[in-house]
């Protein structure tokens, strides 16, 4: 499985959107970064930690992991390379979580490429109350809040490996970032898997008249679900040439 | 008892309950090079797909090495090379870049042997290059490295010589000839090009609507294919009268085409005659061409020419896939 990992990493190597990825990650502290000025928007590093990873959480990291999330699998497809994988041999199975732990691992990347982007516009701005804590809660908060979102996007495999480029993708990416937009601060917000994360991880859910449970039980039922049949649909698919 | 490396039996796959490989009853020997013959859509990809597991049979059983890989995929397919249709590789890594993922996937990564591989498929001064610059045959090349990387006793190559230049095909038969000669590889390779199939294949299944029709070895085919001795006469008329008192019959043992050619009517002019030349292709009792010969001749028939010809490949396959 670390070989797998490791040729994940090396099949990344000069790839646009491994950078652009990187980019976007970075892209709430740049847009905070650019209030501070503008709007006076922000003027405290606890403001801007949580500004961040609300933005990051709800809207960017929704797009941004539906796009890689495609990419990952699709670019088998896309590439024709999946019928030299499967041939050398992996297992299907091994191949499907191998792929899911390589976005996992993209994820923690881009966790920490948010955080600390964030911390170095933090200081850029001149902004004030920095703390080692702060930083440390607000990174694990962001942590937290995206891999319970990493979960939510096991349907997305499904969908990937269905239609096998990155255009259904990014049009159910741009839907749900919308979706996340409306549903914020609604009564049923607990109950849209994609917001729930950064509920849980802001502590904003105690907010809701929902048990702390239910959020939890939304997220781990998309999972399943779409683990379920993106493994069933892979193992029972035939390869296309 | 022969030693199969590849063995099918009734394998089938059906799309929408619409036949594209019917059961297919397939014996390729160790050791051996079979060539896979059939017109575009005639099943070969499907096979070939069926037998590396990326496709699943409809129904029917494979056998490689003489083990289910179903049971067995991991012993089993680490021991095989594959090329199916244009080979895929991530296009933005090179040539070694992609090789090393699937050296370092099949647990047997060894940078001399990926740099030794490149060489041998003329692909070791692209260091550089990423695989989406590449030429097609650059490509096919590519892929061939990577089938042969770990020297497995099996390849599976479907269409490995398209896109490549006459050098490049010349480079890759030979190749393959010294695979299976020196080395023992068993290579099943198909192909619609007739004349490749037939310059590096010990034995040859034709495909045709998803049947495998027949498997020849080199020597069955021989003796399969139609042979005839052509005789270019200066009277047709009286070498067919020769021919039929010698008890043979028009269609059956031999056919004959009167001559419009300058060439008759000039020879007759200066013999004076009124008869007619033309061809007589004797397609029974061959043996006996120099006794026909000498009949004609001693009936005071000329005889310009006398050669013994033989359906080719084109021909034969022709023939066996309009006979189905």
């Amino acid at each position: 499985m670390l070989t797998f990992i490791q040729m994940e990493f090396l099949k990344l190597k000069k790839s646009n959107i491994f950078l652009l990825s990187l980019l976007m990650a970075a892209l709430p502290a740049v847009l905070m970064y650019i209030a501070t000025f503008a709007f006076d928007e922000v003027q405290s590093f606890e403001l801007l930690f949580t500004n961040v990873n609300m933005y990051m959480s709800v809207l960017f990291a929704v797009l941004l992991f539906a796009i890689i999330m495609a990419y990952l699998f699709g670019r088998e497809y896309n590439e024709h390379t999946l019928k030299a994988m499967l041939t050398i041999p992996i297992s299907r199975g091994k191949f499907l979580a191998s792929k899911y732990i390589m976005f996992l691992v993209w994820v923690l990347i881009l966790t920490a490429v948010t955080s600390v982007s964030t911390l170095a516009f933090g200081f850029l701005a001149g902004l004030s109350g920095f703390t080692i804590k702060l930083f440390i809660d607000s990174f694990a908060n962001l942590l937290f809040a995206n891999v319970l979102l990493f979960l939510t996007f096991s349907p997305f495999v499904f969908i990937s490996l269905f239609v096998t480029n990155m255009v259904p993708a990014m049009v159910g990416g741009a839907s749900l970032t919308l979706v996340n937009m409306l549903v914020y601060g609604q009564t049923w917000a607990p109950y849209v898997p994609w917001v729930c994360p950064y509920l849980i991880a802001s502590g904003e859910i105690a907010e809701y008249s929902v048990s702390i449970m239910t959020p939890y039980a939304m997220i781990f039922a998309t999972f399943i679900i779409g683990v379920i049949i993106s493994y069933v649909y892979f193992t029972k698919k035939d390869v296309p040439l | 008892m022969t030693d199969y490396v590849i063995e099918t039996t009734n394998l089938s796959k059906e799309y929408s309950k619409n036949p594209v490989v019917n059961s297919i009853d397939m014996h390729v020997e160790k050791g051996k090079i079979y060539g896979l013959l059939g017109k575009n859509g005639a099943g070969k990809t499907t096979t070939m797909c069926m037998l590396l597991n990326l496709v699943y049979p409809s129904s029917g059983e494979i056998l490689l090495f003489g083990k289910d890989p179903s049971k067995y995929p991991k012993e089993v397919y680490s021991n095989i090379g594959s090329i199916i249709e244009t080979p895929g590789f991530y296009e933005n890594l090179t040539a070694y870049e992609n090789l090393k993922v699937i050296a370092k996937l099949r647990g047997n990564y060894n940078p001399l042997n990926v740099k030794m591989v490149l060489e041998m498929v003329n692909l070791d001064h692209e260091k550089t290059k990423k695989f989406k610059n590449f030429s097609l045959g650059m490509k096919q090349r590519l892929g061939i490295a990577a089938a042969i990387m770990h020297n497995p006793d099996l390849l599976i190559l479907d269409e490995p010589i398209n896109g490549l230049d006459p050098i490049g095909i010349k480079e890759i038969r030979d190749l393959l000839k010294k695979l299976s000669h020196e080395y023992g590889t068993t290579i099943l390779i198909s192909s619609h090009i007739l004349s490749e199939i037939e310059n590096i294949a010990d034995v040859i299944g034709f495909m045709d609507n998803g049947v495998l029709i027949d498997e020849l070895t080199r020597d069955e085919l021989h003796n399969r294919l139609n042979k005839c001795v052509e005789f270019e006469v200066s009277d047709i008329d009286l070498a067919v009268e020769l021919l039929n008192k010698c008890n043979l019959k028009e269609n059956k043992d031999y056919t004959f085409r009167k001559s419009i050619g300058n060439y008759m009517e000039n020879a007759d002019e200066k013999c004076g005659s009124s008869s007619v030349g033309g061809c007589i292709h004797l397609l029974s009792n061959l043996e006996l061409r120099c006794q026909f010969n000498k009949l004609f001749v001693d009936s005071g028939i000329d005889v310009s020419r006398v050669s013994l010809c033989e359906e080719n490949l084109e021909e034969f396959f022709t023939r066996i896939i309009s006979n189905t």
